[in-house]
């Protein structure tokens, strides 16, 4: 299951608590879409996500590549160690940029 | 048993191009044979010719690797003759051209495709008949089990095997590679094989064997040649590299009737 939080305002904050995976994916990418409705920069927080599989981070990453093509930065913070090695393995960084995780 | 087959746009059906195959055939030391293990094989080329490189990758004990043309056209982007102990796993992966498109974020399916070639060449992945995967899939003794019908089966499938793997004390690292790679395996069962399916956990001598099970239409890979319409939660084509990588052994057998995975973790100190 996965909750989110937003913090709205010039450069909303969307902030994840669960397991991002197939289920609710979806979930992920409804909230960072909402949230980054005429916004120029949208960070989520992954701080208190307790697992994350391919099928999150494919959202992740679509969500990356999609808003940057409509002038919106997403900005990732807090990955626990279960995201930041699933991201490793999935070499997110080379698929989104670096600038993704300035904050991380 | 049909082979491995994806066609543009929607589910392979006969008639239609195939878009990218995988077929697996075992030749034989003992009976110098070949057996076709996801079939019926054509690689474009001769029994004897199979049969011939087979017992040259065994002689010389190399990964074997081709590319078969014929009539300038590629049959089979790689033909590749894994040696065993006794036997000669030929792989043959055909994209008939398929190139992702430009911003594709997800794993080619060359790639893919690779991935398995890769995962047999280093022993990680063993495909077996279906003799061979009913005499596997029921050793050793149930610890835990969990039936996925939908997606938001996964959590609490997690979580059942999660308790179990505790219980039997795996460290919690150990823990969370194995339950990322069960969760998977449970990802693309849904995705891909049918939409539901069972896992199995169980203890061997020597190791931890989560069984998953299927009845979809078998390993195709047509959903990550088009993901349906709007649909978000596409396959990533990564699925299958994350478990060959952080698994000790995988065990595989697919067809129309569906698919098994044997998702094994060794016990060895330290993992």
């Amino acid at each position: 299951m996965l909750q989110t939080t937003t913090t709205l305002g010039p450069a909303p904050t969307v902030r994840l608590s669960g397991e991002v995976d197939l289920d609710s994916a979806d979930v992920l990418r409804a909230a960072v879409a909402e949230a980054a409705r005429g916004a120029r920069n949208v960070t989520i927080d992954f701080a208190d996500v307790k697992f994350i599989d391919s099928s999150g981070t494919g959202v992740f990453v679509r969500l990356c590549l999609d808003l940057r093509s409509q002038g919106v930065a997403v900005s990732a913070r807090d990955l626990p160690p279960q995201v930041r090695g699933v991201f490793d393995m999935l070499r997110v960084r080379e698929l989104v940029g670096d600038e993704v995780f300035a904050s991380a | 048993m049909a082979a491995v087959t994806a066609a543009h746009g929607s589910a392979a059906t006969p008639g239609e191009r195939q878009i990218a195959t995988l077929q697996v055939c075992r030749y034989m030391v003992s009976t110098a044979a070949l057996h076709d293990l996801i079939g019926p094989c054509d690689f474009g080329v001769s029994s004897e010719d199979l049969a011939r490189h087979a017992v040259e990758a065994l002689r010389s004990r190399k990964f074997m690797a081709y590319t078969v043309v014929l009539a300038g056209r590629v049959h089979a982007d790689q033909l590749c003759f894994v040696p065993q102990d006794g036997w000669c796993d030929i792989l043959g992966i055909s994209t008939n051209g398929w190139r992702r498109h430009h911003g594709d974020h997800r794993r080619g399916l060359n790639e893919i495709l690779s991935d398995l070639a890769a995962a047999v060449a280093c022993a990680r992945l063993r495909i077996l008949s279906a003799t061979e995967m009913a005499a596997e899939r029921d050793r050793g003794v149930p610890l835990a089990a969990a039936q996925l019908g939908a997606a938001a089966d996964l959590a609490r499938a997690r979580a059942t095997i999660e308790a179990a793997l505790q219980e039997g004390g795996l460290d919690a690292t150990a823990r969370a590679r194995y339950i990322l790679c069960i969760s998977e395996a449970a990802s693309n069962m849904l995705l891909h094989g049918g939409g539901g399916g069972t896992l199995c956990l169980r203890r061997l001598d020597d190791r931890l064997r989560t069984v998953v099970v299927d009845h979809g239409p078998g390993l195709q890979f047509t959903n990550w040649i088009e993901p349906p319409r709007g649909e978000w939660r596409a396959s990533m084509g990564y699925g299958l590299k994350m478990i060959f990588d952080n698994l000790d052994a995988v065990g595989l057998h697919t067809g129309e009737s569906g698919t098994t995975l044997l998702l094994d973790h060794m016990n060895m100190r330290g993992r």
